[in-house]
């Protein structure tokens, strides 16, 4: 149902739900094949209750999904589904064999509608009436087990034609329906300028659950647009219905009390009635919902009536087969969900870029072992290689690739956010997104979420001013926050940007005065900006709700430095910040420095290395015949020796370490006292602890091209252990 | 199900009959579950680990994964632990973690008859815990049988972060 669709992201038009129906439609169709294998399974007599429980799992998320989505077929069928499986599972019925067909019915429509959405809405409507009520009925437990049982309330397709028939015929005698008896009424609507409210009261019947079915009647006067109902809602409450969209006295409604003179043969008529209608009720199974045909132009076929009786009536005493089968012919064309992707476990992936890992390691090895070779005589090998060296770096690429999603997934919950944010300060704000196809590793989109939505917060919150205090300084009332994400070599750069009044380089220094940091006047704006990540460090002057108490820019540096990320922020006071989050693309490869300590070589993220220099031995200083000091320029640094960290053993004719390299995380610096440099290199970095425990100094490791392992020092641990 | 399953669990697991690989420590033979060992290969010199206890030999890379490799000789104090051409290093697939262990040379895969189980002597010895199951008797030789699952997550192991014991 393409309006019911609309309406789901029409409701929060600057939300856009559409790019998740890819995802909701592959997890309904797993859902519902797992139910249906689950039903095909299920023991009756001494049905597991895990089991039950999985069932009605399936149909819930379904429902859940559908609901969210705005698929209202999807989510009334699955409801009822869900209703009956729910009382299945507190064993307040008995599962029987008829239940299973209704479920395993409902899940093939509930696929085909599925398929009719994900298709765009076009086509046929499967149509859901006839097992919505026959699930009803076998919820309310009045169904006997052999479900041969009638049940004169509900429109049961299976009914004994002329027990049926006479139900009807009954009701509309007494001219009173009783509560739930389904009538057939002919609504005319009009004269109407246009089609809109027609469109609407039809809407009402997809929407509102349980209120009936409708279908279009040819009208022989312009713009009077009559319908065809089927409902068991009284005539006065329809009307109080259609009031919302056409005026009272533009409704009339009759009640179609027989329908044989419209339609088929004359003779016979009570007889036939239910026959028809029995075939109707296969018809709307069946989905033909034919909006133009003229009258009950399904009868069209009604001499044909009787020739069509000795073909249902053996299936009058297994009836649920009557409603299943026409399902299966429609839900096989319609039900093909075309599986455009598969859902692998990351470990998976993760085991395959192991791999991949592997064999670039190897490829390097080959590559290195045969530079000696003769390129004369080793032709036809050394293309060889050079082929392979191709080859794995495209397939380690591809690979990588797997892992990556969209920025989009990211920044598709800002808007909302921003929304109810920017209403609840009384601020206009308009949210820009540039980039969002930027594809990102997995693990650190889901780790980056949390620091953004505190950047876009402090924007929204701390930036963009009230609005007339934007008119006063000549800008337009309504701000303008612009979340932008690409690629930059071999990292992603994510910036947050506000209009807003930026930052005061006075304020900052004079709160950082205030709180005793060292500060001079001299900084660098660039310095000065990197202030605020100081803990417990906020200029708002007023601390609200949303953000201002001080605790979050430092937090939003310690985890995009965890991701071996760097924050920058640029800001000119009246016109506007900007923070730059940098990440590596993945997680899984990084770039870094390896160091050479004694005989062992150690790894360092290029990200937290700032410089490295030569150093005489009279340029350290020790305080208190412990700490050493290394001045760096016009600072002095706390020198971190690896040797003694790691407790590099020597030997007495190893030269001592003279090689600093200036490490920053967390906002400090510290040099380490190495021996040599020997390379930067993308590494892939694994995990210790999956086989080992966790070591002190050191955040992972990975393989060097040698096929030997090096540990990945931990920058933030070796900040810290300077600090005392 | 043996009646031996069924007696009362008491505080040692028991051996099972079944197939042990065997090795030795300097004199000392011992037989763990075949089940549990993933492979065997040479000894290379691993990835020291600072501060890790000296029987922790460091980590090696395995085919893409980092395996931490433990010296048996040295955790159950024998007397030379050498490294030479013979050395073997027996790579244990155990659930959740892959580690390798180092013994001085692996003899045989032996399959054990229930006969041939003796149970766990009660004496004080370097071995962790429970990790004594059992003792094979075969002729003239005698199978110290090992828990090697319960020996390697023993707390004395230190392989696994005291958070998660």
């Amino acid at each position: 149902m393409s309006d019911a669709q609309q309406q789901g992201s029409g409701a929060e038009s600057d939300f856009d739900l559409t790019q998740f129906y890819q995802i909701f439609f592959e997890e309904a169709g797993e859902n519902l094949d797992q139910m249906e294998q689950m039903l095909l399974s299920l023991n009756l007599q001494a049905a597991d209750d895990e089991e039950l429980n999985a069932i009605f799992r399936c149909a819930h998320s379904v429902k859940g999904g559908a609901a969210t989505f705005g698929f209202a077929d999807v989510a009334e069928l699955t409801h009822q589904m869900e209703s009956l499986l729910d009382r299945l599972r507190r064993h307040e019925l008995q599962p029987n064999a008829d239940m299973v067909d209704v479920l395993l019915a409902s899940a093939d429509v509930s696929r085909s509608l599925l398929a009719r959405h994900q298709a765009g809405g076009g086509g046929e409507v499967p149509a859901t009436e006839a097992l919505v009520t026959r699930i009803r009925a076998l919820a309310s437990g009045v169904d006997g087990p052999a479900g041969t049982e009638t049940n004169p309330e509900l429109d049961q397709p299976e009914l004994p034609p002329s027990t049926q028939g006479a139900a009807i015929k009954d009701s509309v005698d007494v001219g009173t329906p009783a509560p739930g008896v389904q009538r057939i009424l002919t609504v005319s609507v009009g004269p109407l300028k246009s089609a809109a409210p027609a469109e609407a009261i039809r809407e009402l019947f997809r929407d509102i659950p349980g209120l009936g079915t409708i279908d279009d009647l040819a009208s022989d006067q312009e713009g009077i647009q009559k319908f065809t109902v089927r409902t068991s809602t009284a005539t006065e409450e329809l009307l109080d219905l259609f009031e919302f969209h056409v005026a009272r006295d533009q409704v009339s409604i009759t009640e179609v009390t027989n329908l044989v003179p419209e339609s088929g043969p004359s003779g016979d008529a009570k007889a036939d009635t239910g026959k028809a209608d029995h075939a109707e009720a296969r018809h709307f199974a069946a989905g033909k919902t034919d909006t133009n045909a003229t009258g009950f132009g399904f009868f069209e076929g009604a001499p044909g009536a009787p020739d069509s009786a000795p073909v249902q009536a053996p299936v009058v005493p297994a009836p649920v087969v009557s409603v299943s089968k026409p399902m299966d012919k429609v839900a096989a064309p319609l039900a093909q969900v075309e599986a455009a992707t598969i859902r692998v476990s990351i470990s998976k992936v993760d085991q395959l870029i192991n791999l991949v890992g592997e064999l670039v390691i190897t490829q390097a090895m080959l590559a290195q072992n045969s530079r000696a070779l003769d390129a004369a005589d080793y032709q036809k090998m050394l293309a060889g290689l050079a082929d392979l060296d191709r080859n794995t770096r495209d397939l380690q690429e591809s690979v990588m690739s797997i892992r990556m999603i969209p920025m989009s997934v990211v920044f598709s919950r800002f808007p909302r956010m921003l929304r109810d944010l920017a209403s609840k300060l009384g601020k206009k704000v308009d949210f820009v997104t540039f980039g969002e196809s930027t594809e990102l590793d997995k693990g650190l989109v889901e780790k980056i979420t949390d620091p953004l939505t505190h950047l876009v917060r402090n924007s929204c919150d701390h930036g963009v001013e009230m609005p007339d205090e934007r008119r006063r300084a000549g800008k337009p009332e309504t701000g303008t926050i612009t979340l932008s994400a690409a690629h930059q070599g071999g990292s992603i750069v994510i910036e947050v940007r506000d209009d807003g009044r930026g930052m005061s380089r006075e304020k900052i220094l004079s709160k950082a005065r205030q709180r005793g940091l060292d500060v001079s006047d001299q900084m660098t704006d660039a310095e000065v900006w990197q202030l605020i990540f100081a803990p417990g460090f906020s200029t708002a002057e007023v601390v609200t709700d949303v953000s201002g108490r001080g605790v979050g820019m430092d937090v939003v540096k310690r985890n995009i430095a965890a991701l071996n990320g760097t924050v920058e922020i640029d800001s000119t006071e009246g016109y506007g910040m900007r923070v730059s989050v940098r990440l590596p693309l993945t997680l899984a490869i990084m770039d870094g420095m390896s160091v050479g300590v004694g005989k062992e070589v150690y790894m360092l993220p290029l990200s937290s290395v700032i410089e490295s220099f030569q150093v005489k031995a009279d340029a350290l200083n020790t305080v208190g015949q412990g700490g050493q000091l290394v001045k760096v320029r016009d600072e002095y640094m706390p020198v971190v020796e690896l040797e003694r960290v790691f407790q590099i053993p020597r030997q007495d004719r190893d030269r001592p370490s003279d090689i600093m390299v200036v490490i920053e995380a967390e906002g400090s610096r510290v040099a380490l006292l190495v021996d040599d440099l020997l390379g930067q290199q993308q590494v892939v970095v694994k995990n210790l602890e999956s086989n080992y425990r966790k070591i002190p100094n050191v955040s992972g490791a990975t393989i060097l091209g040698d096929g030997k392992v090096a540990l990945i020092l931990d920058t933030g641990a070796l900040v810290r252990r300077s600090r005392h | 199900m043996t009646s031996k399953e069924l007696a009362p669990n008491t505080a040692a697991a028991v051996a099972k009959a079944g197939e042990y690989l065997t090795f030795r420590l300097d004199r000392e033979e011992y037989g763990i579950d075949i089940l549990k060992v993933q492979e065997i290969r040479g000894y290379e010199p691993p990835t020291r680990i600072a501060h890790a206890p000296l029987f922790v030999k460091g980590v090696f890379n395995l085919r893409g994964t980092i395996v931490p490799i433990v010296d048996l000789r040295l955790k159950f104090n024998c007397f030379k632990a050498d490294y030479d051409a013979s050395t073997v290093v027996i790579v244990l697939n155990l659930p959740r973690r892959v580690v390798a262990i180092v013994v001085d040379s692996v003899s045989d895969v032996l399959t054990l008859p229930p006969e041939n189980l003796k149970p766990a002597p009660d004496i004080d010895t370097v071995i962790d815990g429970d990790a004594v199951i059992g003792l094979g008797s075969l002729k003239d030789r005698m199978l110290i049988l090992l828990d090697i699952e319960k020996l390697m997550s023993s707390s004395g192991m230190a392989l696994v972060s005291e958070s998660v014991v």
